[in-house]
């Protein structure tokens, strides 16, 4: 059960580095189905972690957990622990609201509000600052810059979010939730509603993005996770099956499933 | 080869038969309606002059206008509006933000619609009883009462149908970004849906402008000037009610006018509704 690669130079060990967000025997249900099974894993800081698996496998619902906007709903529940910095967030105590700006969330499809493109990003950051008018021009500024919308956009930052092309309007998810300076971004099949090129776009940004920001991204596109990810996740009916080094998980992963999933003979 | 072409000549056959059978029928109730229009532009314009927005209503025999029905058809309008409205919004609100999940939904949105269906002059009685009776007089605001109670279900449907027809992800993603629930209904759904709540609100206004039974009841009616909420007040259905039964034609053309002012405003009311609604399709 330990094929071990002394040859592969970048087989770190994930635990090594310093762990943004660690779930610990983290159990979930939907009502009264169990829906992730007992799920540990650390997520390093300042990188890209990838949540794969065929639909249903739960990896939307692990990600969901994170910045807990199950919540929303009834008769979802979580059990175990999410350490972000060490501290419990499924703790009841948690302020809910001031977690989620913390940790960001970007979502299958793209949702801009109903304002414009301006406002979109302004309405975040309102809502925990109060900054001077040309504070917050600027703040808008950097935000869409960092997510390359600024070009774009820049004569037209009075416009309908909705005006926008489905990749732009992608981008200003992005911009908005950068907007108020996460740690963490989440990203639900950000690219799975976009054409190649917009969903390009997005890939570039999640690489630049790592620089600064813990990202957890899941992804129905295996391709998309080798391109984008330092670690992978693959999930399966509620487990973790295997957790590594994204070059280790599509090239020689331990778990026989995981192998017949990255190959393509199920899922 | 054959049974295949008759089949299918028998089935353009009936095609046709069918087409024909909606066509009249959908021409039987445009017909109506067209007669109905006509008819009231025919005879209501004929009596449309200044004196309609300028006079009182006239004793039999005596020309006169409509100025105190129209007066007090807006103010028990608007006051009705003004009542049933942010509760139809609140409770639309509950519905479909707070209370999305709960059992107490479901019982509201039955009662509600129960609420909807009831025949007005019934809750023109009621509003007899809990108002009329208690202050002993008929007055405007018994009336503005009844039609606010009018206004709520048709508000609270459509605040409610309209919020649900937000989609969840949008929700989501206010909530995602750290905004507190009531921030993310008052920024996000709100405005998401605003357009379809005020065509609701339009609609109510629809209704109950052209409401005669809640009225007799209530705010009976005035031959006279009056401004006094607390006194009986003219309303242009209860007028025209009035006025069509009786014998004198002067009263008669003023029925007629009345009613043509009372339809063009529904119809001024509802294309604007539409209009609304429209452009929330639009985008």
């Amino acid at each position: 059960m330990k094929p071990m690669l002394s040859t592969d130079l970048n087989a770190v060990d994930t635990t090594v580095e310093k762990a943004k967000i660690e779930v610990k025997n983290l159990n979930f249900y939907y009502g009264q189905s169990k829906a992730l099974k007992d799920i540990n894993l650390s997520l390093p800081e300042r990188s890209v972690t990838a949540f794969i698996g065929p639909s249903g496998c739960g990896k939307s619902t692990l990600l969901r957990v994170l910045n807990r906007i199950y919540e929303l709903y009834p008769k979802q529940t979580a059990e175990g622990q999410v350490l972000l910095d060490g501290k419990n967030i499924l703790d009841r105590s948690q302020d809910l609201n001031l977690l989620r700006t913390k940790i960001g969330m970007v979502f299958q499809k793209p949702t801009p509000f109903p304002m414009s493109i301006y406002e979109n990003i302004a309405f975040g950051v309102r809502l925990y600052e109060k900054i001077s008018k040309a504070e917050m021009d600027n703040r808008v500024e950097q935000a869409l810059k960092r997510a390359a919308l600024w070009n774009e956009v820049k004569d037209k930052l009075n416009a309908s979010g909705l005006s926008l092309s489905g990749g732009q309007q992608q981008r200003l998810c992005i911009a908005r939730t950068v907007a108020v300076k996460p740690e963490v971004i989440l990203l639900d099949e950000p690219a799975s509603a976009l054409d190649p090129l917009s969903t390009a776009k997005i890939e570039e940004l999640i690489d630049e993005l790592q620089a600064d920001y813990t990202i957890v991204i899941v992804t129905h596109n295996m391709q998309q996770a080798a391109r984008v990810s330092r670690q992978t996740a693959f999930m399966y009916l509620g487990e973790l099956v295997e957790f590594d080094r994204t070059e280790k998980i599509f090239t020689s992963p331990r778990e026989k499933r995981t192998q017949d999933y990255i190959t393509g003979r199920f899922g | 080869m054959s049974t295949a072409l008759s089949l299918h000549r028998s089935r353009k056959r009936k095609n046709s038969v069918m087409m024909a059978l909606c066509v009249i029928a959908a021409g039987i109730g445009l017909a109506w309606l067209a007669l109905i229009l006509g008819a009231l532009i025919y005879k209501g314009l004929a009596g449309v002059s200044p004196a309609v927005f300028t006079q009182m209503t006239p004793p039999p025999g005596d020309a006169g206008g409509l100025l105190n029905a129209i007066y007090g058809s807006i103010v028990m309008t608007v006051i009705g509006i003004i009542v049933g409205t942010p509760i139809g919004v609140l409770a639309g609100t509950y519905m479909a933000e707070y209370g999305r999940f709960s059992k107490l939904t479901t019982v509201v949105r039955f009662i509600n619609d129960i609420l909807l269906s009831a025949p007005s002059i019934i809750v023109g009685l009621f509003v007899y009883e809990l108002l009329v009776r208690p202050m002993g007089h008929f007055s405007a605001i018994a009336g503005a009462v009844a039609l606010s109670i009018l206004v709520i279900p048709v508000v609270v449907r459509t605040t409610e149908d309209m919020l649900n027809l937000v989609p969840n992800a949008l929700r989501e993603a206010g909530t995602a970004i750290g905004a507190p629930r009531w921030v993310v209904i008052r920024s996000v759904a709100y405005r998401a849906a605003l357009s379809g709540i005020v065509t609701g609100i339009l609609l109510a206004i629809a209704r109950i402008s052209g409401e005669t039974a809640p009225l007799l009841f209530t705010a009976l009616n005035n031959q006279f000037w009056s401004s006094n909420l607390n006194a009986p007040m003219a309303s242009l259905p209860v007028t025209i009610f009035q006025f069509a039964l009786s014998p004198y034609e002067e009263w008669q053309q003023l029925a007629w006018t009345g009613a043509l002012i009372i339809t063009l405003t529904v119809l001024g009311l509802s294309i604007i509704a539409r209009s609304l609604t429209g452009r929330r399709e639009d985008r």
